[in-house]
């Protein structure tokens, strides 16, 4: 297997290779590599994948980490079922 | 029980005894102990792979162990999305590793 | 009626714990795990006279404490949404929506994995999880494993695991440079030997230690550092070589590693597949900061600190009302910090419930003082510069405070 094979996004089985000509192609940003690769949106929230596609994303377009992350962070943060938003669960 | 379990360690001590818990994993009966974790208890065993990737059906186990990457999601007595990490085993419970997914609308998908 | 719910009973969460509820205050900590103590519970080391650390008892400890005190713990729950309104906070718990005035995130840190081809097989496990399933749960991750990114965790966790009968084929680095910058560097990982000097065992690596905090020392050593590594506690520390693929069916059966040269570029046909049934990654830890970014606390990036914190002062307070921090979602630091830190928060929420009280105001003043003197007195660091880390959100605090 070579490197460009190496899965990022554990989730969604994103790939290296995917995501550097994604970010090489569209020169955007790691929100945007997210929308255009799924890397990140997966079951685990980005927890696992979001350093490495903050690192891929500020080395295609060369720009200093910004304080707010990269990666929005959207609730919920931990799976939650329909039951229990249904209030079925309570 | 000849397994992974550490029984006695030079600082933390002896296991204490605790009491046999019966459950099913994949419809096989197995056995573990009260309070273990079910990837706990499997990992005793030897068994590693918890499920399988839901689209490319590659076999997956525990990545973190601490409920953050959700990689040991398991069904537990019909129930999706159960962290096999921080989840304790308890008597008769039926726990199964989550499968490929059929994709009948993907180019080379399988209608089951 | 809830006063106040902390979310992580961890070293932090259950001194914070502990303190409110000695204040009087109607306490509620939430935990997602099984049992309370966070990452403390399956921590292990000896000191410097000898002695040995042990997690388990000092969880046991924080954990009586707070219960006594009359805090209530609530284990094997999950925080999955936190909003305020006009009313106070609603924490949206796995079992039900808690409406609080205060709440401390408490939420620690999680870890970045190093990432390789085969990393996704069943068997390659964060040096974490690893330590977790020994500690706490008593079950061997493996029998014979490589760990794969050199610091100050996957060293003392390295250590841990051959207490409970593990073998290690080796410690190497991370391949990879663009992806681990650091982990994939030899020179990084000489630099790590510089500041642990005083933990090695044999005097040779005591004085090779040494002779490491020099740059130029640095590049010397590295470049005639022997290839087949050096021992500590027995463990070969490969720092000429990385891991480029772990290798299996179904699971982990072997990782190949190669020979890297002092800038860490590997060098062509040195590749060896060696037999490991486990494999640890560590690429070190980042604050578990999504709570308070869904609560809408602003974050600031501190690379020192572990990455993106939320914002806050030396009283834990961060901008939004009644929302605190403490332990490592504040910075990568170890367990007495995280706990005196714990204290700091306790006593902050504590004073601002009970404004005016003087004695409060003092006891505060001491308890952020010995976060200090803690900090000063810990033997080693994850993150070597995190007292210019703390300083940098201090400076940023005040920033925010003054455009305000």
């Amino acid at each position: 297997m070579n490197e460009s094979e190496t899965i990022i996004c554990r989730c969604e089985e994103v790939t290296l290779g995917e995501l550097m000509s994604a970010a090489k192609q569209y020169r955007c940003s790691a929100r945007e590599l997210k929308l255009r690769t799924r890397a990140g949106m997966g079951y685990c929230g980005g927890r696992v994948c979001r350093h490495a596609i903050d690192t891929i994303a500020r080395l295609a377009n060369d720009v200093p980490d910004p304080h707010e992350p990269p990666l929005k962070h959207q609730p919920p943060v931990r799976p939650v079922s329909f039951l229990h938003l249904g209030g079925e669960a309570n | 029980m000849n397994d992974a379990r550490i029984r006695t360690h030079p600082i933390l001590g002896e296991l204490p005894p605790r009491k046999e818990i019966r459950f099913a994993f994949n419809g096989i009966p197995m056995q573990g102990l009260e309070g273990e974790t079910i990837a706990a208890v499997l990992l005793a065993q030897g068994i590693r792979t918890l499920r399988y990737h839901e689209a490319s059906g590659r076999p997956r186990g525990i990545f973190c162990n601490i409920g953050h990457c959700m990689e040991c999601r398991v069904t537990v007595d019909g129930i999706d999305g159960i962290r096999a990490c921080l989840t304790t085993i308890k008597e008769g419970m039926e726990i199964h590793a989550g499968r490929k997914l059929p994709a009948p609308l993907k180019r080379g998908g399988v209608t089951p | 009626m809830t006063d106040i719910v902390i979310i992580g009973a961890g070293p932090a969460g259950l001194s914070a714990a502990a303190v409110c509820a000695e204040h009087q205050l109607k306490v509620l900590v939430i935990d997602e795990f099984m049992k309370p103590g966070g990452r403390l519970l399956g921590q292990l080391h000896r000191e410097k006279n000898g002695t040995w650390w042990n997690g388990w008892e000092e969880s046991a400890s924080l954990t009586r404490r707070a219960e006594q005190s009359g805090a209530d713990i609530r284990l094997q729950t999950s925080v999955y949404h936190l909003q305020s309104d006009h009313q106070g906070w609603n924490v949206y718990t796995s079992a039900g929506i808690i409406k609080t005035p205060y709440v401390l995130l408490a939420t620690g840190a999680a870890e970045i994995p190093v990432s390789l081809p085969g990393w996704t097989l069943p068997g390659v496990m964060t040096v974490g999880a690893a330590q977790v399933m020994a500690n706490v749960h008593r079950v061997k991750p493996g029998n014979r494993g490589i760990i794969i990114g050199l610091n100050i965790l996957s060293f003392a966790i390295a250590r841990e695991l051959q207490l409970c009968g593990v073998e290690w084929e080796a410690m190497v680095l991370a391949p990879n440079a663009m992806l681990h910058p650091l982990y994939a560097s030899p020179r990084h990982a000489a630099d790590l030997f510089a500041r642990t000097a005083h933990l090695a065992p044999a005097f040779w690596m005591r004085a090779g230690g040494k002779l490491l905090s020099f740059s130029w020392a640095k590049t010397l050593t590295v470049r005639f550092f022997p290839k087949s590594g050096v021992n500590v506690w027995g463990i070969p520390v490969r720092l000429r070589h990385a891991a480029t693929e772990i290798i299996g069916k179904e699971q982990v059966e072997g990782v190949r590693i190669v020979e890297v040269d002092a800038d860490g570029a590997p060098k062509p046909g040195t590749e060896r597949d060696i037999p490991v049934d486990f494999v640890c990654v560590s690429g070190g830890l980042y604050p578990l900061a999504e709570l308070a970014a869904v609560a809408g606390c602003p974050l600031r990036y501190i690379p020192e600190l572990g990455g993106h914190i939320p914002l806050h002062n030396e009283h834990l307070e961060t901008p939004l009302k009644g929302l605190y921090v403490a332990g490592s979602i504040t910075g990568i630091e170890g367990a007495k910090v995280a706990m005196a830190q714990g204290r700091v928060a306790g006593l902050s929420i504590a004073f601002h419930h009970r404004k005016g009280d003087r004695r409060l105001q003092e006891e505060l003043l001491h308890a952020v003082r010995d976060v200090h003197q803690t900090r000063e007195s810990a033997p080693i660091q994850f993150h070597p510069r995190i007292t210019e880390g703390r300083k940098a959100m201090k400076e940023l605090w005040n920033a925010a405070h003054h455009n305000g």
